[in-house]
């Protein structure tokens, strides 16, 4: 278990990271989302030691490793460009952690290659071994590091944008094979990202971070569907969010009022999700629905989803999106004057702080 | 803050810096320390020793150290000393301005006009191989070139141009000063040339597009952005020639003193102080000249 | 444009005679130096075309009234008085360099005095060293005091060398060897060196050859015993022969296979990596 407590870091007087709290279990896969710039790879490198926390606590397993250096925390990191050696083949590269480490080196040659040899078909590159590092393919090279690093059975394995340079398809791929590696061997990644999806989709457990702040730590779909800040809801990118003020139990945007019960009166945000809105051109919404008039601009095509762009009268853009297996495309001419409606119980509303109202989990932290 | 959730632990301790702590951030001095103790042994108390021995009391046989202001006195009153200094200030003006004027149409042609990177890199390994000489082999080799008799003699009164040898070529400030220009003149050429290769072409391409001709081209853009590169090939060259010697004494037939060549005579008679009057108004001058030259250029920013 | 092309021409020209006034010297100097001996001068006509100052050179000639150059004994000095500058200079320009690669408080008074080194005059640190050493009261030598300020003059140029060096180094490579438990030192040696080596031998060459031609600041320091330079800044004082020349040719090839030796070991060091590559894929 690797607890930061209090973590802070600054460059130049600048907080990257601000009195960070966390706790990351044993095998875990933890997503760690955040824009770029909102310290998360400064995160990264602290709990590594590539730099050091200018206040605060990290320790593994109850040992105090703040200022270990990075050599003697066994922990893995795979950087975003790899960092292979390029003087060396996959076997060296893969085979150096074991043969040079300071703690426990493995001198038995043949114990050496047996490892190297049952992680690289693990990964899938068991004929490479001979290779040099520049005659891989990105995808190639991507798992040559991650081979590297697991080879010395790290506590955990910190994975910066592990999957950032590489193409769409191959993307999808190693998704799906990362989850799978990290389960064979029962070892805690956190991985990080600027992808909402990627965090989504990989994680047991996610961290969005903004601003060197941690704003929420939960499972992907308490993140999607339940966002405790409006930070949150805007990095995940499922969400329309309007600008306004609630009084008398209402959220105001514009001339129109949404229902917004209990909320207290103030400047707020209100967040309707992608999927819970629905678009009328010629029949009139559902009664119980909250509506807003807007103009069609363009629709997009994603596999088994629609989506649709609306402008609404201020000019901000509202995404519609349509799951094919409920209904059909539509085809509706750029222009065309309609009405988005949802239903408003399912809509989000965040005070002026950015904290979400109703957020159950709210009470008794704090 | 408001949003800590039973998911992050609490705490408020501070970790102690503990001695590993210590290294990992100060580690870094540790290699810095023997470079820094090499240079301040080496570098700087022998160069602060010159300063306090200029102010010791000389006399024929010996030196002590009673401080004096004899020898700086004796050094502005005599026509001798003062004349070297303002001869090596003369001589370091005409190379520096010589190698100006010889190198920068070579540094034009092989920075701007050639534009491919091996005919760049061929074309400055060239300048440079007659360095593998030794520096003083390639002065001596000025002899045979200006004497009398000499190679350039020789060619003019071959070719008809002149009937009488010319004389002045050899033993004089002229031959001083060719040689050090010979010598020295790649040391501009270089910087310059990697300044001039620097610049981005379609800056010069987007000047001419809107009608500039090749002169203002080059008064406004081309020449500002190699003048990085001057500077620092002035600092080479002032460098170089401000504290030379051995030129003068191999070319000059010993008539003409340099400052450098003083010390060298001073050094030769034990009259260490006075010897270290002369280092102290080179030391002087030399950083006058550097403070000068980096004034007109901010290198920092420019490099 | 047809400005243009003329002015390139005339650029294009004048550095043809720009090269010639660098080289005019020199080839003068290889053609007088196979002048006839021992009686022909150092300048011209060639009275016989000869090999007889190369011979002068070696001692094989039968005595005469030009002394042999004192050179034996002096080459090996200073051969050796380089290949040490060599070394510590770049092991210390390669520290000094690796410690810049954090950013550090009085970065800039260290970079300063380091540069510093090359940037005094050498007959001043000549003067300096000579003054220190004859007050603390220890003899100059070719071996100490002269070595110590051949380390200050090239170690600065070590320093800038590895500073661009390592200005380009891939910092992530070290940090991916650091993660996986191998301590700092053992990774610069396993890693960083290799990656570093063609850089590290240019710092060497240039190391070797600075220290090998220096002068000024040798001249006050180096006692009795002189080293090459010297030896031949001695032949200033008295009347030059053209063996000064047949040996500055001799040096001049020397130099060159120094350099060819260069070429070499970086054209294998960047080659071992492909060759290593094949032979795998061989195998």
């Amino acid at each position: 278990m690797l607890e930061l407590s209090r973590v802070t870091k600054a460059y130049a007087g600048i907080p990257a990271i601000d009195a960070v709290d966390l706790t990351i279990r044993d095998d875990e896969y933890l997503t760690l989302l955040g824009p770029s710039g909102s310290g998360k790879s400064t995160l990264l490198r602290l709990i590594a030691g590539l730099d050091m926390a200018d206040s605060g606590r990290i320790s593994l397993d109850g040992d105090d490793i703040t200022f270990r250096p990075t050599h003697l925390r066994n922990l893995g990191f795979v950087q975003q460009s790899y960092g292979l050696f390029p003087h060396m083949n996959v076997f060296d590269n893969v085979a150096f952690g074991l043969r040079y480490r300071e703690i426990d080196p493995v001198t038995d040659d043949s114990e050496v290659t047996r490892r190297v040899r049952s992680i690289l078909d693990l990964v899938g590159l068991g004929d490479l071994g001979g290779r040099m590092v520049g005659q891989l393919s990105g995808g190639q090279k991507q798992r040559v590091s991650l081979a590297r690093t697991l080879v010395t059975e790290p506590k955990v394995c910190l994975l910066d944008e592990p999957l950032g340079a590489l193409d769409a398809n191959l993307r999808e791929r190693m998704t799906v094979e990362l989850r799978k590696i990290r389960e064979t061997l029962g070892v805690t990644f956190m991985h990080v990202t600027g992808n909402e999806a990627e965090a989504l989709a990989m994680g047991d457990r996610m961290i969005v971070l903004d601003r060197g702040r941690l704003l929420q730590v939960s499972d992907p779909d308490s993140v999607f569907r339940a966002p405790r800040n409006v930070g949150v809801a805007r990095f995940v990118n499922a969400y329309n969010i309007l600008e306004g003020e609630v009084s008398d139990g209402s959220f105001r945007y514009r001339d129109l009022r949404f229902p917004a019960h209990g909320a207290p009166s103030g400047r707020a945000s209100y967040a309707i999700r992608h999927d819970a809105a629905e678009i009328h051109t010629d029949t009139a919404p559902p009664e119980s629905h909250a509506s807003l008039p807007a103009t069609f601009v363009a629709s997009e095509f994603l596999g088994s989803r629609f989506f649709y762009f609306l402008r609404l009268p201020d000019g901000t853009i509202f995404d519609v999106e349509r799951h094919l297996s409920r209904e059909d495309p539509r085809r509706i001419e750029a222009g065309t004057a309609c009405t988005v409606s949802w239903d408003p119980a399912s809509a989000l509303v965040f005070d002026a702080q950015g904290a979400r109202l109703g957020d159950d989990t709210l009470k008794g932290a704090a | 803050m408001a949003d800590s959730t039973a998911d992050m632990a609490a705490g408020t301790a501070h970790a102690a810096r503990d001695g590993r702590g210590f290294l990992a951030r100060h580690g870094n001095y540790l290699l810095l320390v023997p470079g820094v103790i090499w240079m301040i042994l080496f570098l700087v108390v022998p160069l602060g020793m010159m300063v306090y021995v200029s102010f010791w009391t000389q006399t024929t046989f010996s030196i002590s150290s009673d401080l004096t202001l004899q020898s700086w006195i004796t050094f502005f009153s005599s026509d001798t000393y003062f004349g070297a200094l303002l001869r090596t200030l003369k001589i370091w003006l005409y190379v520096l301005v010589l190698t100006f004027v010889i190198g920068y149409p070579t540094a034009l042609f092989i920075g701007q006009v050639v534009r491919n990177k091996t005919v760049q890199t061929v074309l400055l390994v060239t300048c440079v191989i007659p360095f593998w000489t030794s520096f003083l082999i390639r002065v001596l080799a000025w002899r045979p070139m200006l004497g009398v008799e000499g190679a350039i003699n020789i060619l003019l009164q071959k070719f008809g141009l002149i009937a009488e040898p010319i004389e002045v070529l050899l033993f004089t400030e002229l031959s001083v000063v060719i040689g050090m220009v010979q010598i020295y003149v790649v040391f501009m050429v270089g910087p310059i040339a990697f300044m001039l290769a620097r610049i981005d072409e379609s800056l010069i391409e987007a000047a001419r597009d809107l009608g500039a001709s090749t002169w203002t081209i080059f008064r406004k853009i081309i020449f500002p952005l190699s003048l990085p590169g001057v500077v620092v090939g002035a600092i080479f060259v002032s460098v170089m020639v401000l504290g030379e010697f051995a030129t003068a004494s191999a070319l000059s037939g010993r008539k003409v003193n340099l400052l450098g060549n003083i010390i060298v005579t001073q050094v030769g008679s034990l009259k260490w102080a006075f010897a270290a009057v002369i280092g102290v108004i080179l030391t002087v001058i030399m950083a006058v000249v550097i403070t000068g030259l980096l004034r007109i250029v901010n290198l920092r920013r420019a490099l | 444009m047809q400005s243009n092309n003329l002015l390139r021409t005339i650029l294009g020209a004048y550095t043809g005679l720009f090269i010639l006034f660098l080289y005019g010297p020199f080839i003068v100097m290889g053609i007088l130096s196979f002048q006839a001996g021992p009686e022909g001068g150092p300048q011209f006509p060639i009275i016989e075309w000869s090999t007889y100052w190369y011979q002068h050179v070696f001692g094989l000639t039968p005595p005469s009234r030009v002394a042999p150059l004192p050179i034996g004994e002096a080459l090996l000095r200073s051969l050796t008085l380089a290949f040490a500058t060599m070394v510590v200079s770049t092991v210390l320009g390669t520290l000094t360099a690796q410690g810049f690669r954090r950013n550090f408080r009085g970065s800039g008074f260290v970079f300063y005095l380091v540069v510093l080194g090359m940037m005094v005059p050498g007959v001043l640190l000549g003067l300096g060293m000579a003054l220190v050493a004859d007050q603390v009261g220890i003899d100059r030598t070719w071996w100490g005091t002269a070595f110590v300020l051949h380390v200050v003059y090239t170690f600065p140029f070590a320093f800038l060398v590895m500073l661009a060096i390592f200005n380009r180094f891939d910092k992530s490579v070290e940090e991916a060897a650091w993660a996986l438990g191998v301590p700092p030192g053992r990774t610069f040696r396993k890693v960083t060196f290799p990656m570093i080596f063609p850089g590290v031998l240019s710092a060497m060459l240039f190391a070797f050859t600075l220290s090998y031609d220096e002068f000024p600041r040798t001249l006050f320091t180096a006692g009795s015993d002189v080293t090459m330079p010297i030896a031949i800044y001695g032949t200033f004082a008295v009347e030059i022969h053209p063996n000064i020349f047949a040996f500055g040719v001799l040096t001049t090839l020397f130099s060159f296979a120094l350099l060819s030796v260069y070429g070499v070991l970086m054209t294998l060091s960047v080659r071992r990596a492909k060759t290593a590559a094949v032979q795998e894929e061989i195998a």
